[in-house]
């Protein structure tokens, strides 16, 4: 489904990314981890081209992103992406903010886009904040829009930039639940995040990332407990 | 010193149909000087250097020289040059737009880059074009921003305006000038276009307090 070949980045003379490769399959949950400044956020946006990639592939679902002539905009409709700060649209409702993409980009109907919206918001637990402004909701109520917001537009794939990172603790785990249901669908995902006991609990696979490269991956068992690089177990003693 | 009520009275008339002017020209600036003011403000924050370039220098000249000395030219160079004769209501309309378009350039400029990058990224994740995510979630929220100093640009720009009595607007300012030709006096022709421009800024203040505080109940 994402297929990354030989990924590089750069910000000017600082190399992010240095040699990434990975494959997520269908249906697979992937969870990232790693120390801050491992690069972990820079891959994740990198696979719906929120950065501008310096070198190598990373192929959709066959198609190269990295492409001239692919047409990004389409990619991302298929591509859902929740980050770590909300980024909600504070001048629009919550239901605004759900139809928004859907009534613009994809031109669905009013009615349909509505219904679609309030379905979504039954499903992280939210409908009768329809009609509230976004910052009158806590983190976590916030962070479960931004979730059905990414699901309004029916995508194939969710990309998680620290999607709990920004909560207090006791709102951490509603985000977590509705995370957890969407992998039981069957959603293909892709996880930053510290949330450790979520990596091991939903996760198909692990990637440990650390100074631009894909240090090791495994199931969430076998990383975490018998890692086999001597940088994976340094940041586990200290996360663990 | 004799105050002659009876002076301002006849000219009254005069600084009535020359507050319409003001007013009509302001307005006109305003309108011109907005849409202009996005199109250049926008221009300038290009990534590509090269076609930003005109933008800049266009702000640049518009706030680095002094509005008389650019009226005098649009007056007496460039609406000559078009239409072939001077017209002063032309060239106060045109000097005020391209005026004040520099300036609102860098608040609409100030306004958009006030709002967090990830509202963009968020838009753009979502499959929205550059331009969609401008106009349904950038600018919406930059325009909020933007009112104050909008508003403070609207209140220069109508006190400037009174500098095209100079190229024979029949503005407020122009029957002031004309009133002190006719009647060798001071203080009653100035005094009441000081207190006429006072009422007409004090009006946008408090439109625009009011504008803002619905804004922010919204």
């Amino acid at each position: 489904m994402i297929k990354v070949e030989k990924l590089k980045k750069s910000f000017g003379a600082n190399e992010v990314l240095k040699d990434i490769n990975a494959h997520i399959k269908q249906q697979e949950v992937v969870v990232v981890i790693g120390p801050s400044g491992s690069g972990k956020s820079t891959f994740l946006r990198c696979l719906n081209l929120l950065e501008t990639i310096t070198a190598g592939h990373v192929l959709i679902e066959g198609v190269d992103i990295t492409d001239k002539k692919t047409d990004i905009n389409k990619i991302r409709t298929e591509v859902g992406m929740v980050f770590q700060q909300f980024n909600l649209f504070p001048h629009k409702t919550v239901l605004e903010n759900i139809m928004l993409s859907p009534l613009k980009v994809k031109k669905v109907e009013v009615s349909k886009a509505k219904e679609k919206a309030l379905e979504l918001l039954r499903k992280v637990g939210l409908e009768d904040k329809a009609n509230a402004y976004p910052d009158s909701l806590s983190g976590g109520q916030k962070q479960r829009v931004a979730i059905a917001r990414a699901l309004a537009m029916q995508p194939k794939i969710m990309l998680f930039d620290e999607p709990t990172s920004a909560l207090d603790p006791e709102m951490v785990g509603e985000v977590l639940e509705v995370m957890k249901q969407l992998a039981r669908e069957g959603m293909t995902m892709v996880v930053v995040t510290h949330e450790m006991g979520f990596a091991r609990e939903v996760g198909d696979r692990v990637l440990f990332m650390d100074g631009g490269y894909i240090v090791e991956e495994n199931v969430p068992n076998e990383l975490f407990d018998n890692p086999q690089h001597e940088r994976t177990k340094a940041f586990l003693s200290k996360v663990l | 010193m004799d105050f002659r009520f009876d002076l301002i009275m006849e000219y009254l008339p005069f600084f009535l149909r020359g507050t319409l002017y003001t007013i009509g020209i302001s307005l006109l600036g305003v309108i011109f000087g907005t849409a202009l003011g996005l199109l250049i403000g926008l221009g300038k924050m290009m990534k590509n250097k090269l076609l930003a370039f005109p933008f800049l220098l266009y702000i640049s000249f518009f706030r680095g020289t002094p509005f008389i000395v650019q009226i005098f030219i649009i007056h007496f160079g460039v609406v000559p040059a078009i239409i072939g004769t001077t017209n002063g209501i032309a060239a106060g309309i045109i000097g005020l737009s391209l005026n004040s378009a520099a300036y609102i350039a860098e608040i609409f400029r100030a306004g958009i880059q006030s709002i967090d990058r990830g509202q963009m990224e968020a838009a753009r994740s979502l499959g929205m074009t550059h331009t969609q995510a401008m106009r349904h979630v950038i600018l919406p929220q930059a325009f909020k921003r933007m009112i104050p100093p909008l508003g403070n640009e609207f209140i220069v720009l109508l006190k400037e305006s009174a500098i095209t009595a100079l190229v024979t607007v029949p503005e407020i300012m122009y029957w002031g000038r004309a009133m002190q030709g006719k009647y060798y006096r001071v203080w009653e022709p100035y005094l009441t276009a000081a207190v006429i421009y006072f009422i007409l800024t004090l009006t946008i203040s408090f439109l625009l307090s009011r504008l803002e505080k619905r804004l922010a109940t919204e």
